[in-house]
Order: structure tokens, then C-alpha cells, then sequence
């Protein structure tokens, strides 16, 4: 019952079982049986010759990388109400994702300090990118982020005329058109990404 | 073009005005409001149709016909209470989105005196949250002083009928005739919303029938018509 190498699987087709080889990459393992949780081709690696052989599912497209918890993930606000926002994930530690993932910010972890008096609204506005750090894997439908801390926030937001608003402070950021002041969560930049003019 | 000749002048979509006009010249800056905007070249572009109109020194408007209401904070309005969601009650008040009431925000409400609010009832509320991503949030209290002020269930053998926002703000405005003329002919009782809803409480089921008849025959009525119609309908 052993799965051919090179052979075509889908998810949750069975492989092999536990006595026959070890469970690697694109599978996993249940009631004593290897199963496929990628679709892609089979493949048989033996690390050691007295070991058993590593079966894993190499997919077509590059692995896409999972957030973790504690990872910094680069988020799209889509959604906000008066108790959190909601974001679409579209890169996990600077890595770029070919489907996005679901998370949602609550409006406790918005910001450290006088968590319970957090407005949404000056906060996050639907479309805005913001960098936020995994809390945890959250329920079957996001994940749960946090942006407490100074490097995490909105990183870029357009104003109501589509004009890309420019960062004041922490919770400002003004349009360079119109030179209104809307307030966001700002991630405060790093040194190493600003590029200072040479005197 | 002076501002006074630009008073009263009918405008569609698309029409421009150049903010170098002979009277703005006078003023630095213009205030624009619902139904006006600005492009780069700095020209007043029109959005709506509808009559513009002139304020001095400084502010241009545009009075246009609608009837889909925009939430807007601090406005005043009747909504009819649809769902309950936990401490949440939901309420339609006419916009894209149904608002939301808090269950305490009633006078004398606390977590033992809950009040009596089922679906279907009508409230009378004060738009406390309105922007264009979140749902518009109503209350039924006066956030400062705790105090209802008239806000609050609005019960008894009435009708709610709906009428357009400019014929609602047309009723509230002082320099409208219609309301105090009919209440010196008939005693009735009536709550008007900026969302275009109107509460009308009267003695007999004939009477609010008929006054609503004439509330909505007013739309594009000026004071001395709506005088001759009163006339007509009380003499």
C-alpha cells in the first residue's frame, strides 16, 4: 500500500503507514497512517540507510509560508466595526503570499497603553496596510494580530481622495493635497529603512 | 459672478465655477458645502443637481431633492427597531447600513431596570457614531447630561410615514409656515427625523391621514402657497 514515487496525490489521500516511512513535509499523520495534505507529486527521500524513508508531497508551486505565532505579517485592513478590524494577510515575514490568510485586530490589542478606550475608527480605515505580530492561531476563521507595540501600525493609508497620506506622529497622518489630519495607529519607522538626504 | 447671482441658480452635475470670480476675489477662502467640490485647478465643480445656494460671506451649497438618508453625526432620528444582538438592539433607520442602539442608552436604564423594547417599536434617537466604514451608532440619551429630551420609544395610535430630506428639513426650519399654522387649527403631535421619517400623532386615524396628506402635498410648496392650501383646507 505504499505510495508510488513520482505518482500524482491530493490532499488527504493515504500514503503509506507509519511503519513503512516517516511522515515529511506536505503530510501528516493519523491513526498509524501517512496521509497527503498537499496536492502535488510523492516523493521518498532516505536520510540514513537504517532509518525509515521520509515520504513527502513536493507541490508545483513554491510552499507558501504559514503564519506563526509571533511572526510579523503585513496585513490589509478590509473590514472595520466598533470592536475590531478585520485584514486580509498578504505576507508573512516579508514574504509575499499567493492567497491571503484572514486576521483580525481586536480593539484591545490595537495599542499598549488605555487599551480599553481604543476607537477603531482612528485607528484603521478599510485599505490601509498595516504591520502587525501573530498572537495566535485564532479560530477556524483568522487569525489574531496585534499591533501594541511602536514598530507596528498602519504603514500606509490613502486619503479620501486617493492622495497616499504622509505619517505626523504616532496616531496622525496628513494628506499632502488637501492637508487634512486623519488619525491612524502609525508603525514608527525603522532607521534602516529611511534614507536620510546627504549634506 | 457675484455669490448673490449665483444664489438660487439650478445646477447639474458637472457644472464648474471658477473660485477666481469677480466677488470671491474679496474672500480667501470658500467653504463648500453638501453637494460641492474642489478639483485641482481650483474650480468649484458641482456633484449634485439641484439649486445652489449662497450664504455670505463665504459659503456655497447646493439644496438638492433626496431621499436616500446619509448618516451624520449628532442628526436626529426615527428608526424602527428590526433585531436584537446581545447588548445590541439593531434599527433601521433608512441609510445603507441598519444603526445600532446601545441597551442602556435609555434614561433610567441600568442592568436591573432594562426597558421595555421589542421589534417593530419606534425610537427616536441621536446619531452618536456616523462614518462611512462603521455602523452608524443611535442613542437615546443625551450623552452629556444623561437626560432624554424627547428621545427615547415614541408609543401611541400614530403614524410613521416617510417624506424626502429636503421636505424634512424644509418642516424644521423656522421660516417654514406649515407647522405652526396647523397647530393652530389642529392639536397633534409630530417627531420629524433627518432620515426622512416622520412620527405624526393625532385624535382620530382621519385626522393624521389627512395631515399627512398635506405634509407631503408641501414638498415643493413656498409659504404663501402653503397658506392658500391651508386656507383651502380649514375654511
Amino acid at each position: 500500500m505504499d505510495a508510488v514515487v513520482g505518482q500524482v496525490c491530493i490532499p488527504g489521500e493515504r500514503l503509506s503507514s507509519v511503519e513503512l516511512c516517516q511522515a515529511g513535509p506536505g503530510t501528516y499523520v493519523r491513526q498509524g497512517y501517512v496521509f497527503a495534505s498537499l496536492a502535488g507529486l510523492v516523493a521518498k527521500e532516505r536520510e540514513k540507510s537504517s532509518d525509515l524513508p521520509l515520504v513527502s508531497v513536493k507541490s508545483k508551486n513554491k510552499a507558501q509560508s504559514v503564519p506563526e505565532i509571533g511572526a510579523i505579517v503585513t496585513c490589509k485592513i478590509t473590514q472595520i466595526t466598533s470592536r475590531f478590524a478585520k485584514c486580509h494577510i498578504i505576507a508573512v515575514n516579508n514574504k509575499t503570499l499567493s492567497m491571503p490568510f484572514r486576521g483580525m485586530i481586536r480593539k484591545e490589542n490595537v495599542r499598549e497603553t488605555d487599551r480599553d478606550r481604543v476607537e477603531i475608527y482612528k485607528c484603521f480605515r478599510p485599505g490601509d496596510i498595516a504591520l502587525a505580530k501573530v498572537l495566535s492561531l485564532g479560530d477556524a476563521s483568522c487569525y489574531l494580530l496585534t499591533t501594541a507595540e511602536n514598530e507596528l501600525g498602519v504603514v500606509v493609508a490613502h486619503s479620501d481622495e486617493g492622495v497616499a497620506l504622509i505619517p505626523l506622529s504616532h496616531n496622525e497622518m496628513q494628506c499632502p493635497k488637501s492637508f487634512v489630519k486623519e488619525n491612524r495607529k502609525v508603525a514608527r519607522p525603522q532607521s534602516e529603512h529611511l534614507a536620510f538626504p546627504e549634506r | 459672478m457675484t455669490g448673490n447671482l449665483l444664489d438660487g441658480k439650478i445646477v447639474v452635475p458637472g457644472d464648474v465655477f471658477s473660485a477666481a470670480d469677480e466677488n470671491f476675489k474679496l474672500v480667501n477662502k470658500i467653504k463648500l458645502g453638501p453637494g460641492l467640490t474642489t478639483n485641482q485647478a481650483q474650480k468649484i465643480i458641482v456633484c449634485k443637481s439641484g439649486t445652489l445656494r449662497y450664504k455670505s460671506p463665504d459659503t456655497l451649497w447646493v439644496d438638492c431633492h433626496q431621499q436616500r438618508y446619509i448618516p451624520s453625526k449628532g442628526e436626529n432620528v426615527i428608526g424602527v427597531i428590526t433585531s436584537r444582538q446581545g447588548d445590541f438592539y439593531k434599527v433601521d433607520i433608512g441609510a445603507s447600513d441598519q444603526a445600532v442602539l446601545n441597551c442602556m442608552s435609555f434614561e433610567g436604564a441600568s442592568k436591573r431596570n432594562r426597558p421595555n423594547v421589542s421589534n417593530g417599536d419606534v425610537v427616536f434617537g441621536q446619531l452618536i457614531v456616523a462614518n462611512k466604514d462603521v455602523e452608524p451608532e443611535l442613542s437615546c440619551i443625551d450623552p452629556s447630561s444623561g437626560k432624554a429630551n424627547g428621545m427615547g420609544i415614541l408609543s401611541g395610535d400614530g403614524i410613521l410615514f416617510t417624506i424626502s430630506l429636503n421636505l424634512g428639513r424644509k418642516l424644521l426650519s423656522p421660516d417654514c409656515v406649515l407647522l405652526p399654522e396647523l397647530g393652530s387649527h389642529v392639536s397633534f403631535e409630530i417627531i420629524i427625523g433627518l432620515n426622512g421619517k416622520v412620527a405624526l400623532f393625532c385624535k382620530s386615524a382621519q385626522q393624521s391621514v389627512c395631515i399627512m396628506n398635506l405634509i407631503k402635498a408641501t414638498e415643493y410648496m413656498s409659504n404663501t402657497d402653503i397658506m392658500k392650501a391651508l386656507n383651502k383646507q380649514f375654511f
